[in-house]
This record gives structure tokens, sequence and C-alpha cells, in this order.
């Protein structure tokens, strides 16, 4: 049976190995549909249902108490919305955090826990790419996150005829506060998420960063302004966790009095807004440099 | 003697069914658990170790259930498919770690004992994150026989050997079952399970395609034809003889072989057929051989069917 | 003692806790705590009011949550998700005892990173005026506990303990219990906080739920998610590799 087939002659058939020469994409598609499939990916779209639960409840979360917002101010027909466009993502902070700590780890965590990271690079895609690809992914989504209850917010107020220019300038502040956050927190999460292939660990990390930051903080400004009567030091404290940092920055830059959350907490004017202005500028870059340095290296990462 | 039931034993997760109505006796000796990829051989081994509940049927071992039973691990040594240990203990501590978890009076001498019967006694005192992959696997075998159990279920052990990792681990699972152990042990890969088991279960798509002896199977489906490769003085007027014969589907005369490839259907009346025609045409048999006798072809056309 | 606590299971799940990048993030959170309470010692800010204040913020409020989320997670989720548990429990080990033996190693971290540091702290800051280090020490240790218990409980459960975890902690607990005092009654924090008013000096803390219904709660919580985490480990599926 077996010595049969050894006796046989082997012949194999040259059907030519096949080249394909026709049109081929380019990186810009490359970087485009990692972009994208990264950016459905944070909302769990092209994944199994389970992945779609959080991200998409902490959406409904964030946009239905704007809902809210918008019923009463219709309702009982207020003259402005109870509520500053720039004051929403300050005030839900603790919703954004979750969403970063729980779909950051997901856009990058993935690709290291199952090694897939070469497979990555040995296409087209230089690790440049990669990395814009993601951030700007991140960006995108949590750009969606933030606006979301922005629009909601704008729409209710056009249907309250509260006035046109005055709601559209709020929005266009909102928007762009929105786009500094994202920026920030989009460089702060895949930094830390980037360091492990736990995804667990990553969630935990992020959260970390953000509460205790956001505590400390908290118990310097408390203890200066009711206990050392120094103003400017808490003012200054904002710099040293994300969202305030990015809250204090929008403030003065739409040259607000006082901080709509915090009263005693005095925005920062002149050249301290310089300051948060160039820390967001360095935390934005540094990131950014953090995540190319952690991938121009690749291994079996 | 030690031997696990399988009765009538489904299992199926939303609207896949992994397993469909199996039952099945493993005894003494080695099983092998034969079926191509995503048939359904680690759902029953993960139902047999008791970490899978069954949607139907039971699993028991000597008539006591599997499930939710952890005695029976005294009995049931795993070794289970996933690389994933602590890496940060040495061989020798992990060893230790599972003897003791036994409850085994000396643990040490028990380690001892299963690292020189897996060959690993020299690289005892490395962690086992810096083992290679054949040295994991050698480990876990040691973590399974530190306590003598009387049944070995190994998935897929002979996943990403190198040749000769895999002719060590194939000549330690003949001395567990020639010790009077019930092993059983998957694989999709025919040689594997031809070189080491005496019985085979083949699962295929969940149901149970056919256990036995390989060669026993193959002589049971009757329903195919056999094919044989045959020389002789003269093919033609041995197709000729043979194909007036009822038990023959098909002759072919091969050109390049220059043979004769004949489709039985009816074995046993082919075999007895053969030389009596031969003989009375005059003619000389110089080669007679079944072609398609082994294990791939007995799986293709379990497969395939 | 072996019905209630496995040595070998100890030992490993110890050396997997305190052994990798987990301790880092174990050591940053109170080595922070007690930075801040050098530095206000230092400038001479800290009295029994600011202790108080920091010590309630920080260490029920930041760091208990946190750490009872790392390490009630860490002493078992790793295990499942990367299957290695599976040699913990092809064993003949009852399942609460894993259960349990975990529970204690956890208790035993919260001990060294949340409560003694908490302990510490409180201590740098103003002594222990108004009894409040001990108290607030007391009151981490035992909500530190309480966490650990449900955080295991939800390891066993889901994959997703992390984040199911983080929700519980934050939207819950901080969120909702910040805007609605009802659902105080039933935040482990709140339950810890009692705890600690009632052992700190009269009205040094004040508690939002009576000390009552918070210690039968935290017994009740703990012990209720210990028993179903063992029973619902003994339910466990190992899958192959995702």
């Amino acid at each position: 049976m077996s010595e049969l087939s050894v006796q046989r002659t082997g012949v194999i058939h040259d059907i030519g190995y096949r080249n394909y020469d026709g049109a081929r994409l380019g990186r810009w598609y490359l970087v485009r549909s990692l972009f994208s499939q990264s950016l459905r990916g944070a909302y769990g779209l092209g994944r199994p249902v389970k992945s779609k639960i959080m991200p998409m409840f902490l959406l409904a979360t964030m946009v239905f108490p704007t809902l809210i917002i918008v019923v009463v101010t219709i309702v009982t027909n207020l003259t402005e919305l109870p509520l500053e466009y720039t004051e929403y993502i300050p005030i839900t902070f603790y919703l954004t955090a979750i969403y970063l700590a729980a779909q950051a780890p997901q856009l990058v965590s993935r690709d290291l826990r199952f090694r897939v990271v070469p497979l990555y690079f040995s296409r087209p895609l230089t690790y440049v790419d990669y990395v814009l690809a993601k951030y700007a992914a991140m960006v995108a989504a949590l750009l969606i996150l933030l606006g979301a209850p922005l629009l909601v917010m704008y729409g209710g107020a056009l249907l309250a005829d509260l006035p046109f220019w005055a709601q559209t300038k709020g929005l266009a502040q909102g928007l762009v506060g929105a786009l500094f956050y994202a920026l920030v927190l989009a460089g702060l999460g895949l930094m830390i998420s980037s360091v492990t292939p736990r995804r667990g660990f990553g969630v935990a990390a992020i959260i970390t960063v953000v509460v205790v930051t956001y505590t400390v903080v908290t118990a310097v400004q408390g203890i200066a302004i009711s206990v050392v009567d120094n103003p400017t030091l808490a003012t200054y404290a904002e710099l040293f966790t994300p969202f305030n940092l990015v809250n204090s920055f929008q403030l003065w830059m739409f040259g607000a009095a006082e901080n709509p959350i915090f009263d005693e907490l005095r925005p920062p004017s002149g050249w301290q807004g310089v300051v948060f202005a160039a820390t967001i500028v360095a935390v934005i870059a540094g990131s950014f440099g953090f995540l190319l340095l952690r991938y121009r290296k690749v291994s079996a990462l | 003697m030690t031997a696990i039931e399988i009765d009538r034993v489904s299992r199926w997760f939303g609207n896949v069914v992994a397993v469909n109505d199996v039952s099945m006796s493993v005894g003494p000796g080695v099983t092998g658990l034969l079926g191509p990829n995503g048939a359904g051989k680690s759902t029953l081994i993960h139902m047999m170790a008791g970490f899978l509940a069954t949607s139907a049927g039971t699993v028991t071992l000597d008539g006591v259930p599997v499930w939710h039973n952890e005695a029976v691990y005294r009995r049931i040594g795993l070794v289970p498919e996933r690389e994933a240990m602590y890496d940060f203990l040495t061989g020798w501590q992990f060893t230790l770690a599972n003897a003791k978890l036994h409850g085994l009076p000396d643990p040490g001498a028990a380690a001892q004992r299963a690292l020189e019967t897996v060959e690993m006694t020299a690289a005892k005192d490395r962690a086992l994150g810096t083992y290679s992959k054949g040295m994991k696997q050698r480990v876990k075998m040691a973590a399974a026989l530190v306590h003598e159990p009387a049944v070995l279920l190994l998935d897929e052990p002979f996943n990403g050997m190198d040749p000769r990792q895999r002719l060590q681990l194939m000549a330690l699972i003949r001395r567990m079952g020639a010790d009077g152990r019930t092993v059983l042990f998957s694989s999709h890969i025919l040689e594997e399970v031809e070189q080491v088991a005496s019985h085979i279960e083949v699962v295929v798509a969940g149901r149970h395609a056919a256990s036995g002896d390989f060669r026993a199977i193959r002589r049971l489906m009757i329903d195919r034809p056999h094919v044989f490769l045959i020389r002789s003085s003269d093919d033609r007027q041995l197709a000729a003889a043979l194909i007036a014969d009822p038990s023959t589907a098909s002759v072919e005369l091969d050109g390049r072989e220059r043979a004769l490839r004949v489709h039985a259907v009816d074995f046993p009346r082919f075999v007895a057929q053969l030389p009596r025609l031969a003989g009375e045409h005059g003619l000389r048999l110089y080669e007679v051989a079944p072609s398609d006798e082994s294990l791939e072809s007995v799986f293709s056309y379990l497969v395939a069917s | 003692m072996n019905t209630v606590l496995n040595p070998t299971i100890a030992a490993i799940t110890w050396r997997a806790m305190v052994g990798r990048r987990r301790a880092l993030l174990l050591l940053a959170l109170p080595a922070v705590l007690l930075l801040f309470a050098i530095v206000l010692r230092a400038t001479g800010v800290s009295d029994a009011e600011v202790s108080e204040g920091v010590l309630g913020a920080f260490a029920l409020g930041t760091l208990v949550p946190l750490l009872g989320l790392i390490i009630g997670t860490g002493v078992i989720s790793p295990e499942i998700d990367d299957g290695s548990i599976v040699y913990v429990l092809a064993k003949p080990l009852s399942r609460p005892t894993i259960v349990l033996t975990k529970l204690i190693v956890a208790t035993a971290c919260i001990a060294v990173f949340a409560a003694l540091p908490t302990l510490i702290a409180g201590l740098i800051m103003a002594g222990n005026e108004q009894g409040l280090a001990v108290a607030y020490g007391v009151g981490t240790l035992i909500g530190g506990i309480a966490y650990c218990a449900v955080f295991i409980l939800l390891g066993v459960v889901t994959k997703h303990a992390a984040v199911a975890g983080l929700i519980y902690a934050l939207i819950w607990e901080t969120l909702i219990g910040g805007y609605v005092p009802g659902a105080r009654t039933l935040s482990i924090q709140q339950w810890a906080v009692s705890l600690t008013s009632a052992l700190a000096a009269d009205g040094a803390v004040t508690a939002n739920v009576r000390l009552g219904v918070s210690v039968t709660l935290l017994v009740v919580v703990t012990v209720a998610a210990t028993v179903y985490a063992g029973q619902r480990l003994r339910s466990l599926t190992l899958t192959d590799q995702e």
C-alpha cells in the first residue's frame, strides 16, 4: 500500500504562481481602515453583542440627563438652558472616565495580548501610522461621547425657541472644549493601556490615575482655600488632573469669571492660562511621543 | 476497572450543538479521541473532567457523576490544552504545589517521582516562564500524575511539539496505558493516534462517528467500496473475470502504475473470489494491496460523509 | 484550619499579587496618601479637621474602593482569564475553601496596602487626635474586606469584573450616592464611614447611615458574597483559548 505510493513518481503541475498586479490601495487606505475599525470597535460595532453593552450604556447614560434638561427647559419655558454647554462634561466626568477606562484598553491591549502587532507592521503600515490611527480613533470615539449630549442640548434649545446665535456660540464653545478633552484623555488613556497586554489591568490603571489625581487635587484645593487661603495654589492645582486641566483651560479661553462647579476656585487669568495651554500641549505631545516610542520596537511584543 | 461512562451526552451553546447525543465507554488502556477541529473533542474532554456541564445526558466515573464532584479529582489527572501556568514558580515548586493541593502524605517524594517519570528533573529549578513548549507540556503531565490517578485525560497533548518531544510523549502515554491506567487523549493528527492508541473514538461534527480498532472500523463500513491495487500476469484477463463477479463494482487498468485497480463492494466475497478466479484462469497474482487501509482514508471517508 | 485556609493556594496567590506589575499599582496609591500626609504635616497645615477631610475623601473615598477593586479582582480574575485556575480546581478541594483562602489573602493585602498606610497617614497628620487615625484604619480594613468579597464574586461570575466593579464604585456609590440619599444605604463606602464614625470621638466623623444597619449589612454582604462565590466556582466552565 504505502510502498506503491512511494514508487510512484510525483508530478507538480505548474499552474503558475499567481501574482497580483492590480491596483493596491496604499498606506492612506490602511490608516483609514485601521482608524475606522478601531472607532467602530470603541462602540462595539462589528464585535459580539457583549462588547456593545458597556459603550452603548455609557453613551445612553451621557445623553439621558441632557434629554431631561431639554424637556425641563421646554416644559417650564426657561429663557436659557439651566446648564452651560461647557459645564456638562466636567459635571459628568465620571462617566467619561469610565468610558475611557473601559474602551482605551479595548483599542490597544487586545492587539498586544494576542500578539498581532507584528502582523500589522509587516504590511505597508508604519508604527507612526498605527499610533496615528489609534489615537485618532480614540479621539473620535470620545468626541462622539462628549458631543452627542451637547448636540441634544442644542437641538432642544432650538426647539425651545432660545436665541439662535447665543446657542450656536455656546455649542461651538462646548464642542471646542470637547475636542480638547478628547485629545488629552485619549492620549492619557492610550498611553496607560499600551503598557500592558492585560485589559483588566489597563482599566484599573486608567481609573486609578483619574480618580486619585482628582482626589488629591480636590483635597489640596480644599486646604488651599479654606485653610491656608492661597487661591493661586488652588488654581494651579487644577493642572494635575486631566478633567480639571481641560476645564480650567476652556474657562480661561472663553473668558469665564468664575468656576461654575467650584465657586471659590478662580479660573486662570492672563498668563496663568498660558501655563494651562502649554500643559495641555505637553500632555498631548508627551502621550503621542510615548506611544511612538512604545510601538517603535516590535518584537513578539 | 476504572471506566468513564458517557451516556447520551449532548452539549449545546445557544444554537450551536457542540456534542450531539454521544455515548461511549472509556476503559483501561490508551484511547484516542479523534476528530477534525471543531468536532467537539475539547468539549467532550472538559465534560469528562468536570469542567463543563452537560446539556443532556450524564458523564460518570465508575458510576459517580463527575460534575459538581470535587472528590473525583483524586482519581482524575487532567492535562489541559491551554499553556498558561504560574510563570513565577519553578517546575519543582509547581509540581510540589500540585502534590500538596492533592493532600498527599509525602508531597516531596510524589513530586520527585512525577518529575522523574516525565524526565524533567534536570530543569526543575528554572521558572516556568522560561520553559519551552515541550517542557511545559511535560511539567503539566507531571502535575497530572503526581497523585497517581487512575484516569488521565490529555487535551491535544501533541500540539506544537517537535518530532523528538512527540516520540517521548508517545512513549510516556503508552507506558501509562500499559500500567493499566485509563488514558484518553484527543488529537486531529492521524499518525499520532495510530501509533499510540489501541482504541479510537471518532467524533465528527459533534456526533460519535465510530469506535474501535481503526482497521476494524474500516471493515465495518461495507457500504464503501474497498479499493485494491493488484498486479498479475495478465491484468486485463483478471479484470474481465473480476467484473463478471457481483462482488466487484469496477475495475480500472492504470497505465502509469501498470496495475489493476479494483473497487470491491463485498469484501468477504471478494477476498474469497480473487484467488479462486485467478487460479481458474491460470493467472499469477504478484501483488494484492489494499490502497485505502490507512487511518487517513478511514478518516476522510468518515469526514466526507 | 485547613477547611478555611489552604496554605498552598494562599502562598501562590500572595506571590502572584505582590510579584508583578500589579504590585506597583498597589504601592503607588498608599504612597501618594503618605506623601500627601507628610507634605501637609511639613507645611503645618495638618490638624484634626484636615486629617478627617483627607482620610475621609482619600482613604475611604478613593483608596479603599480602588484597592478593593484591584486586589479583589486581582486575586482571582487573572487566573480565570488565562486558565491557570484549572490547576487549583482539578483537585479534591472544596470550592468555598478556595474562595475563602483568596479572601484571606486579599484581606492581608488590604491590611498592608490600605489600612496600615491609612493609620500611619492619620498619625502623621494629627497623631491619634479624636481617635481618627485608628478609626479610619479600622474602617478602611473592614470596608476593604467587604469590597474584596464583592469583587471576588464579580471576578468569578464575569469576565468584565473590573469594569463592572468600576460602575458600582463610581456610578452607584459616588455619582448616584451623591444625589440620591437613599442610595447611600446600599453603599459599602457609607457603611465603612458609619463604622469609622462610631469608633472615632463623637462628632468627628459624620455618618449617613445608622451604625446598626451598616454593621449588619457589612457582615451580610461579605458573607453572602463569599458563599455565593464559592457556589459559583463549583460551576466554573473552562473553555478553550478564546
